[in-house]
């Protein structure tokens, strides 16, 4: 655990100390803030522009997928190519402290980036329009939890390459291809209707067994369903917490399996 | 300190390391040489447990297994990688304070170990500075103090002087002989130079096999042979002459061979092999035919000559039948990126060491001279050769 906390604090200190993340922060803040302040002009309410730039707009989903594969390169990819994995993979800590270490410092970025909704939030009770704090503290967990599953996505598959750009390439399809797995398999299933009919008699019974699946694994639903609304939902805690700990996982192996190949 | 026995490494279809075994004594230096990909940086990989094993017997540094008990050979080990690795961003005292903290060492420790150390490798001055604006000495050095800073028992340096100019090369030369007497390191190097300076004992390996294995006096008397005589002197014209004095002299007792080299205005070279040291022989045989003698000396191969004939001639090794076919132009081709002694400080050698390894009485001068050598031939040189000419 030292030597997660150690590796975490080094991860910050590196991340704050190089100007990518502050590119990142403030451009991502910016065009936030923007799009928050156009929605509350445009709508007059309050909840709804809330909701828009916390989980409800193109702009939320679209700055966590950039944004995950962009730190995950930095974290994994970009220190195999400069040599300093070796330093940290010889150092007497193990490889699932180094995996959780840097994880958790992207977390903490993820944290800092999503706390503007507190900004938003306090500007609005300033103005004398008290928002529901319950349901912002909700959003911002969930925006938390939903970019850190991102992230660990984005370290598998930065864990596979050294080339810096192509891991985030990677990474960002993985995480498309993860959000948009549900919807994809069920226009692929419409179409193989005939076909499924054929096979197992009952097209629509399977249809809807794999939906039903694929439904249980989508972080939109999953985030719609209880952060969204304001709820906190332990199942939705463990949902995302699964997924996280599945990937991480993914990523110590990966590192592993790179000992044995050389 | 450091135990491998029949250690094999292979990556996918290529062999790496195969069948290497070889041991390091508490306070050790030794040298790792061998051309460019000769698995030099897989090994030590291994040695830090970078890298697992395809198969090894025993592979133990300090005392642990470098698979099964990983951690504390990590604690035991400093190793400081080619490519030297270290976070562009941070300063040189919170890279320290990072590797301190990795290594579990407290706060009011690191404060008086980090001064000392970067004092160690005379980089105290640089304390504050960005690591990613040094330059590239600078970074070997903050590298190295990195690697010290936990103090470990067993140093493993890959190449630690590749990229430097001349003067920092010496430099970290003395400073790595300087750590040889707290620690036992393990350096590799392709630059001979820094091998015969710094490490009294040498491993060579070649296509991943151990080419060679002990000090360089030892490596140069078993494998390098005998020396030979340098003998050069005014023996009479080119032809008949240089003929005739090669014919006396190979006809001393113990010669081998007698070549005939290369010839400078009136004097010609020879280069007499044979049992012993044979300086005396020559030098009475000289005095008897008046020859002028400019040059009587004994040639020892030089470790430069020898690794050249071990690694890239593939001569006299006992694995050598296992070289493929193909083996000629990649041998070739790192001849090129063999840097022989590019700035060859002869002067810094440490004195006192037995370079040769003669005895001169065993052949003595008490033996009759004149004897075996076959009369009858007029003076077929001396002085009076310019006027034959």
């Amino acid at each position: 655990m030292r030597g997660t906390a150690v590796i975490c604090r080094r991860e910050l200190a590196g991340l704050f100390l190089s100007p990518l993340a502050w590119i990142l922060l403030f451009a991502s803040v910016l065009l936030n803030g923007f799009l928050f302040s156009y929605v509350l002009t445009k709508s007059r309410d309050v909840t709804a522009s809330l909701e828009y730039v916390f989980g409800d707009g193109l702009f939320f989903w679209g700055l966590m997928l950039v944004l995950a594969p962009l730190l995950a390169m930095r974290l994994l990819a970009e220190e195999t190519a400069s040599g300093t994995l070796e330093f940290l993979r010889t150092a007497p800590v193990s490889d699932v402290a180094v995996v959780l270490g840097k994880f958790l410092a992207g977390s903490v970025f993820m944290a800092v980036l999503w706390s503007s909704a507190f900004l938003y939030a306090g500007a609005l009770e300033l103005w004398g329009t008290s928002p529901d704090w319950g349901h912002v503290v909700t959003m911002f967990l969930g925006a938390l939890l939903a970019s850190s599953t991102f992230l660990a996505i984005s370290l598998v598959t930065s864990s596979l390459t050294n080339t810096p750009l192509l891991s985030a390439f990677l990474s960002l399809m993985a995480c498309v291809w993860w959000l948009i797995l549900p919807m994809l398999v069920a226009s692929l299933l419409a179409q193989m209707r005939g076909l499924l009919a054929t096979v197992f008699g009952n097209a629509r019974a399977v249809e809807g067994y794999v939906l039903a699946m694929l439904d249980r694994m989508s972080i939109f639903r999953h985030f719609g369903r209880s952060y969204f609304r304001g709820v906190l939902d332990t199942a939705e805690v463990v949902f995302f917490l699964t997924w996280i700990a599945f990937f991480l996982f993914l990523t110590t192996r990966a590192l592993e399996a790179r000992r044995w190949r050389g | 300190m450091i135990e491998v026995a029949q250690l094999h490494r292979r990556f996918g279809p290529v062999v790496a390391v195969e069948d290497l075994s070889f041991r390091l004594e508490k306070g050790e230096v030794v040298g790792f040489l061998g051309p460019n990909g000769a698995g030099k940086t897989t090994v030590m990989r291994i040695l830090t447990g970078y890298l697992p094993a395809t198969s090894a017997e025993r592979v133990l540094v300090a005392g642990f297994d470098v698979l099964r008990q990983s951690m504390e050979v990590r604690r035991h080990i400093g190793y400081l990688p080619e490519a030297v690795p270290l976070y562009r961003e941070m300063r040189v005292r919170e890279m320290m304070r990072f590797q301190g903290r990795l290594h579990g060492m407290d706060r009011a420790t690191l404060g008086r170990r980090i001064p000392q150390v970067l004092e160690r490798v005379g980089v105290a001055d640089r304390e504050r500075q960005l690591v990613g604006k040094l330059s590239r000495g600078l970074k070997q050095r903050v590298g190295l103090a990195v690697a010290l800073l936990p103090d470990p028992p067993v140093l493993i340096l890959d190449e630690p002087t590749s990229g430097l100019d001349p003067l920092q090369r010496a430099e970290v030369r003395t400073l790595i002989r300087d750590l040889a007497r707290e620690h036992t390191v393990l350096l590799s190097t392709h630059i001979l130079a820094e091998v015969e300076s710094i490490c009294p004992r040498v491993i060579i390996l070649r296509e991943g096999r151990l080419a060679a294995d002990g000090t360089q006096e030892e490596l140069v008397r078993q494998l390098g042979g005998e020396g030979h005589v340098r003998f050069e002197a005014a023996v009479g014209n080119d032809g008949p002459d240089a003929a005739a004095a090669r014919e006396l002299l190979a006809s001393l007792p113990g010669v081998g061979a007698v070549e005939v080299g290369e010839r400078l205005g009136i004097h010609q070279a020879f280069d007499i092999r044979g049992s012993g040291d044979l300086r005396e022989d020559v030098g009475a045989l000289a005095v008897q035919r008046g020859w002028a003698v400019r040059e009587l000396s004994w040639r020892r191969p030089t470790l430069e000559e020898l690794f050249a004939r071990l690694v890239l001639g593939g001569e006299q090794l006992p694995t050598g039948a296992g070289a493929p076919a193909a083996a000629p132009n990649t041998r070739h081709r790192s001849v090129g990126e063999l840097e022989l002694a590019p700035d060859a400080p002869r002067e810094e050698r440490p004195a006192g060491r037995a370079i040769y390894s003669l005895n001169p009485f065993d052949q003595g001068a008490s033996r009759d001279l004149g004897k075996p050598m076959p009369g009858g031939q007029g003076d077929p040189g001396g002085p009076a050769g310019e006027c034959d000419a």
